[in-house]
């Protein structure tokens, strides 16, 4: 009779002494995989353009429709982008969104990306909308690397976006 | 012509001779792909993406008898032993067309890869992506990767604008020459052209100002690539993402289809709908780019009401019972007769339908008018109601045998699709006569151009008249009242009448023969000929009554009256009723004290003049019904806001009488009601509420009400009677981005001949025999770019007509006047300075005067023809 209990916890004892798997969450975060899917970045060029030109190929791959694009054109004299155009208004809604990462796919010029950020709480649902000003990665960071999924198919992007590889 | 049968890809096709294996093909659904060629256009075989295998049998030059092969069939050989180009290569008995072998094929890859040799490929940022056939034929037909090397591709500074409207993008043209044929062959404004040659061939415009057309919008939708985009659409959003509703353009009396195509509730931009009887595939700028007014920031987005000196935000409910309190106030102290009403010549048939239940179903006024109220006003006509054009009559038909003759009309101005459908009425083989006291644009496609005194051509249709009855020509008309006719006619003669229209006895002579011998006679009368009294008219439905230009289809009598739906305001019975003034009387009412309460609905008749203006003022009660502030509703005790195209449902009669259906295209941005909606809601004030609530229960209430409409309900507007011939496989792409109509083509309404059976009555005629006007006579000319209301926000903008007076060279010379200095006339009504233009066909004693916004045309014009006096202004 003791002896079954003793059996049964002998496993429970065992884990006592070993390492946990668990992680002190949010103290501690675990790290993602490359090809992680998290929050969208708006990328830029080397030379701090932005490499969104505002095409809605995004939001026409969207299988949510979460993303709303609303192009302009450029002021020559101050270009946003290379080109002549770029989105005025660029907005995800994270509610909506599945991270399936087809809108980077559609991306002709890189811009968009899945990055590995995965804390996206609001506190209500017009928060959730996340405009480009959020999505826009400063400045003077996060420049344009081929985006994972390509670098690992060993496929180049497309003539847009070679501007500065 | 005799038919010709052939095979192509298997299929055996049997076309008119004279076709192009191209126009063959999409007969039995075989879709060759084409660039340059359009079935509108002529084919110039310039892209060669259209290069097919066509054989055809051999002859032995020796008996000259076909070749036959050992089983007895004809034994083929390629034609000219290599592909042939399918849109310049016309049918021929027992050819045998291939277009899928591996020879076509490659041939087709090579080509594409040539087209896409100095192409950007920047497809994510163009407009025509996405609706771009180089991107569909390129998927379909082309190679997956290029030979070229990506640096090596042609630039040129990225887009040029080609006229206010139109962008130029070098890189991406292909050099089709599409716009340049319609500009030359459809349009008849020759101002595209070619430059330079090799890598830097490019289209130009030759005009000044750029790009001077008024159908250049066109040339976007058949760009097969992104080349030729419109301002009014850059970067506005992507063509996917767009919602198209079908509406129907209130602009002018053509009545053209257009989508709306919506993002949200947002309007992105105008395009054409195809409708074989109205406007085939087309629109002119005017509807294209003059639709941004419904999204203007000053657009009214609450009811007001006069509270002291001001105008104050109201309630819906407090302005409708405040207008109906104030209409029945002013009603019960002088009676029904105090009051008046007018609404604009674009409100739909179901406005007119309650605005005449208020007014005069519960109101009792015999005042109702759907005109202005000012000097062009046109005088009601029944021609084209008794004569037709009948049921059944499409233009794109008419061809060798038909005479259109234009009087008094300015299609151009008034009505500037007529302008295309009347170019292909000539291309086809038809004849243009033009009788006109000024030059118009169409003077260069007619065969003739009889140029009378102003106002004079009522005479000199009564001596073609009157040529006819005494010439004893052949007459077979079935008219009734030819002998009235006569005998009106009798006190004078051709001569005298032709003499009386300043017009040589031997044109008029050789235009009787000519309108005579014409099996089928179209007669369009313009607002500058409808504005003379019925003189014009009755003249032109006698015309019609003696050559029995009546009751078959592709004749009869075509009226320009002013306004989207004036027709439709005729026949609603949005005219003075029994001893009711017309619009243009009103003011003198006013002032009389006769006419104490007003409502104005869609009209702005304080811009007139200052009788007008006046007027209002001195009215003890106003209701405006309007989308903006304007000058009638800031004198207004009530002001309504209306709502606009893309926020209403309804049918809209065009010149043709054609009823046709808009639709709503958005909920009103603040709760603005369709003018009918607000006459309900004063109807229900009044305590006479119809209780109709939706538009369609209105259309079902005029096809019960008003015998002519009762065909035309929601249900049968929808039918749709077929479309041109696209091709099987998402072809509309190779013929344009006009879309295909899915919402019907309307229904024609039965002339009075069809619906009685009872041929038409010719009027009796009151000769115009007088001698020729002597002095300087005014004519109040219409111009499509006057600058109103649907000028806010658009593109066209910079093209609209100032105000300003034409002198012929003359006169010109005479007072010492050049081009841009003021001339000053007088008029027995005032006296008026503006800018000189110099019109090299204008007869001396003849100035035109521009209607447009910013001139009072009242205070100086009595009439669409005043006398004046001409003298040089000062500076």
């Amino acid at each position: 009779m003791l002896g079954a209990i003793f059996n049964g916890l002998r496993t429970t004892l065992g884990y006592l002494f070993r390492k946990p798997v668990t992680v002190e969450y949010p103290e501690v975060k675990r790290p993602v995989r490359e090809r992680f899917r998290g929050r969208h970045q708006l990328k830029r060029f080397a030379n701090g353009m932005e490499r969104c030109i505002g095409c809605s190929l995004c939001a026409a791959a969207c299988p949510s429709d979460a993303i709303l694009v609303v192009p302009a054109a450029n002021d020559p004299a101050q270009p946003n982008s290379p080109g002549e155009r770029y989105a005025a208004t660029y907005e995800i809604n994270m509610l909506r969104c599945i991270f399936c990462g087809y809108c980077e796919d559609a991306c002709p010029t890189n811009a968009i990306v899945l990055e590995h950020q995965y804390e996206i709480s609001f506190y209500d649902r017009t928060s959730s909308i996340f405009t480009k000003e959020l999505l826009l990665v400063a400045a003077d960071r996060g420049h344009g690397e081929i985006p994972p999924v390509l670098a690992q198919l060993d496929r180049r992007p497309s003539p847009p976006a070679q501007i500065d590889l | 012509m005799p038919d010709v049968t052939l095979i192509i890809d298997g299929r055996t096709v049997t076309v008119p001779a004279g076709t192009n294996i191209v126009d063959a093909a999409r007969t039995t659904e075989v879709a060759i792909p084409v660039f340059c060629y359009h079935p509108k256009l002529k084919p110039v075989g310039m892209c060669r993406m259209c290069l097919v295998e066509v054989w055809t049998p051999l002859i032995d030059q020796a008996t000259r008898q076909p070749v036959l092969n050992p089983d007895g069939t004809p034994k083929l050989g390629l034609m000219m032993g290599k592909l042939q180009p399918g849109c310049v290569t016309p049918v021929a008995a027992g050819m045998v067309v291939k277009t899928v072998t591996d020879k076509v094929q490659f041939a087709q890859r090579g080509q594409l890869e040539f087209l896409l040799s100095s192409h950007p490929l920047d497809c994510p940022v163009c407009d025509k992506g996405g609706e771009c056939p180089l991107q569909n034929l390129t998927m379909q037909f082309g190679p997956s990767t290029s030979r070229y090397d990506y640096q090596d591709k042609v630039h040129f500074e990225k887009p040029i604008p080609l006229g206010d409207t139109i962008y130029l993008d070098r890189e991406r043209c292909i050099l089709c020459s599409r716009c340049v044929r319609f500009q030359d062959d459809i349009a008849g404004d020759p101002v595209l052209g070619f430059d330079s040659r090799g890598r830097s061939w490019e289209i130009i415009s030759k005009s000044d100002p750029p790009f001077d057309s008024k159908f250049s919008g066109n040339t976007t939708d058949i760009c097969p690539v992104g080349a030729l985009t419109s301002s009014d659409f850059r970067f506005k959003a992507r063509v996917w993402e767009v919602r198209p509703v079908p509406v129907v353009c209130t602009h002018c009396p053509v009545g053209c289809n257009i989508t709306l195509d919506m993002r949200h509730d947002r309007l992105m931009r105008v395009m054409p709908r195809e409708n074989d009887f109205v406007n085939e595939i087309w629109n002119c700028d005017k509807g294209r780019f003059g639709m941004r007014h419904v999204d203007d920031a000053t657009r009214l987005t609450t009811p007001l009401v006069r509270r002291g000196e001001q105008l104050v935000p109201a309630s819906w409910d407090e302005a409708l019972r405040v207008a109906a309190q104030g209409l029945m106030r002013v009603r019960s102290s002088a009676g029904a007769t105090a009051l008046a009403g007018m609404i604009g010549a674009d409100a739909s048939n179901e406005d007119f339908a309650l605005f005449r239940h208020v007014m005069h179903g519960v109101l009792g006024t015999p005042h109702l008018d759907h005109r202005p109220g000012g000097p062009a006003d046109v005088a009601l006509e029944t021609a084209s109601a008794r004569f037709g054009v009948s049921s059944g009559t499409n233009l794109l038909g008419l061809g060798t045998g038909t005479l259109v003759l234009l009087v008094g009309a300015d299609p151009e101005e008034e009505a500037p699709l007529y302008v295309l459908r009347l170019r292909g009425i000539v291309a086809r083989g038809g004849q243009l006569v033009t009788v006109n006291a000024h030059p118009t644009k169409l003077d260069g496609s007619a065969a003739r151009v009889v140029r009378v005194a102003p106002g004079r051509e009522a005479a000199l249709i009564q001596a073609v008249v009157c040529g006819i009855l005494d010439g004893g020509a052949p007459m077979s008309s079935r008219a009734r009242g030819i002998d009235r006719l006569r005998t009106s006619l009798k006190g004078a003669s051709a001569v005298q009448l032709a003499a009386a229209a300043g017009v040589e006895f031997e044109v008029v002579r050789a235009l009787t023969d000519q309108l005579i011998s014409a099996p089928n006679m179209i007669i369009m009368i313009g607002r500058t000929g409808l504005a003379q009294g019925s003189a014009v008219s009755d003249a032109v439905g006698a015309l019609a009554a003696v050559t029995g230009a009546f009751g078959r289809p592709g004749s009869g009598v075509i009226a320009l009256n002013p306004g989207g739906n004036a027709r439709g305001a005729q026949d609603l019975g949005i005219v003075p009723g029994e001893g009711g003034l017309a619009a243009a009387q009103y003011w003198d009412a006013i002032a009389r004290g006769e006419l104490k309460a007003m409502l104005v609905a869609g009209l702005d008749p304080a811009t007139l003049g200052a009788a007008s203006a006046s007027a209002l003022d001195a009215l003890d009660f106003l209701v405006v019904q309007d989308a903006f502030l304007s000058d009638t509703a800031r004198r207004a005790d009530v002001v309504l806001p209306c709502a606009m195209l893309p926020e209403r449902d309804g049918t809209f009669t065009n010149a043709e009488r054609r009823v046709q259906r808009s639709r709503q295209a958005r909920q009103a941005p603040d709760g603005q009601r369709a003018h009918w909606q607000i006459l309900q809601g004063i109807a229900a004030a009044l305590g006479s509420d119809p209780g109709y609530s939706v538009s369609s229960d209105v259309t079902d209430a005029i096809a019960a009400q008003v015998p002519a409409y009762a065909g035309a309900r929601y249900t049968s507007l929808g039918v749709t009677a077929g479309d041109w011939g696209r091709q099987a496989n998402e072809s509309v792409y190779y013929d344009g981005t006009s879309y295909t109509n899915t919402e019907g083509t309307g229904v024609q309404l039965p002339t009075g001949v069809e619906r009685d059976g009872l041929p038409p009555v010719a009027a009796p005629l009151t000769p115009l025999t007088g001698g020729v006007p002597t002095g300087t006579l005014a004519v109040l000319v219409p111009r499509a770019y006057d600058g109103r209301d649907w000028a806010r926000g658009s593109k066209l903008a910079p093209r609209m007509v100032p105000p300003h007076v034409i002198v012929g060279p003359a006169d010109a010379g005479t007072l010492g006047i050049g081009v841009g200095e003021p001339v000053t006339l007088t008029s027995a009504r005032g006296s008026v300075t503006l800018p000189a233009q110099i019109d090299r066909g204008l007869a001396a004693g003849t100035v035109l005067i521009v209607d447009v916004a910013g001139f009072a045309a009242a205070d100086l014009c009595g009439g669409v023809i005043t006398s004046v006096d001409v003298a040089r202004g000062e500076a």
